[in-house]
């Protein structure tokens, strides 16, 4: 069954190319949603059926992190799994967002070939 | 500490992977550093800041023009007007290159922070430049006209 997905990031352009990117991928995914940060994330996250998470790290109001930390803390939700697509890949940085439970990075700027690559064993 | 010129040379690197990957454009380097007037007329500037034990700024100068190519090619969509969606494509384009000079500073993380992307637009606006600062900008080439990726970081 197609998988929903969550896009998190405060970039309605960044937004777009990785919705783009998952259509030219082939991937089979169901419905898209977006979030422009974290805290919007949650809300949509506690309303709608959503099956994986592609989330942003640097972003106003709640970063990706603050988000993940949050997540966590919520049993209705802390099982969806999370992936971050960010230009924030350093070492320290992803192995919190490891800690807190993201199952994966992908370092902006990325292909479609890049995105079917990473994301399609996942979607 | 990389020196200047190896900043210079990942930058250039990095600049054209994002347009070539993300932004379905194809640049080329215009050469080495170059100095602009400080005064800008019809453009618009997307700027990162840098704290932690690199503090400085990255900014991305394009005409009207280039970064109304710029924003048609990265959403698939012609755009006619400096609008909200330029804006956030130019903020997007400083913020991947403010990402990937971090990673040319510090492959760790956690010692130098990113701000959040912003931009400045207008018929005619000044970008100031700190006087303690070390400065390069990198000209580059795209099928629209000349752009500029400008790195200041403190001495």
């Amino acid at each position: 069954m197609a998988k929903n997905v969550l896009l998190i990031d405060d970039s309605s352009t960044m937004r777009k190319i990785i919705s783009r990117s998952l259509r030219q991928a082939g991937l089979d995914f169901g419905e898209i949603y977006e979030a422009g940060d974290g805290l919007e994330a949650l809300t949509l996250l506690e309303n709608e059926k959503v099956d994986i998470v592609l989330s942003d790290i640097n972003m106003p109001n709640m970063n990706g992190i603050e988000f993940l930390r949050e997540k966590g803390n919520r049993p209705a939700i802390k099982d969806i799994p999370v992936f971050m697509i960010s230009t924030e890949t350093g070492d320290d940085i992803i192995g919190e967002a490891k800690t807190l439970g993201a199952i994966g990075a992908l370092k902006k700027p990325f292909t479609p070939e890049k995105v079917s690559e990473v994301l399609g064993p996942l979607i | 500490m990389n020196s200047f010129a190896e900043i210079s040379d990942k930058l250039i690197e990095s600049t054209i992977e994002i347009f070539t990957s993300m932004v379905m454009m194809d640049i080329s380097s215009a050469g080495e550093s170059v100095e602009i007037t400080r005064t800008l007329k019809k453009s618009i500037t997307g700027t990162v800041g840098l704290a932690g034990t690199h503090k400085g700024v990255l900014a991305v100068h394009f005409p009207n023009e280039v970064a109304l190519a710029v924003t048609s090619n990265f959403l698939g969509m012609d755009i006619g007007e400096i609008n909200e969606d330029v804006q956030d494509a130019i903020g997007e384009v400083a913020n991947m290159l403010g990402g990937n000079l971090k990673t040319i500073l510090s492959d760790r993380g956690r010692d130098i922070q990113l701000s959040l992307p912003s931009t400045i637009c207008g018929d005619e606006y000044t970008f100031s430049s700190q006087a303690e600062s070390d400065r390069i900008v990198l000209p580059f080439h795209s099928p629209s006209g000349i752009f500029y990726v400008e790195v200041e970081l403190e001495g």
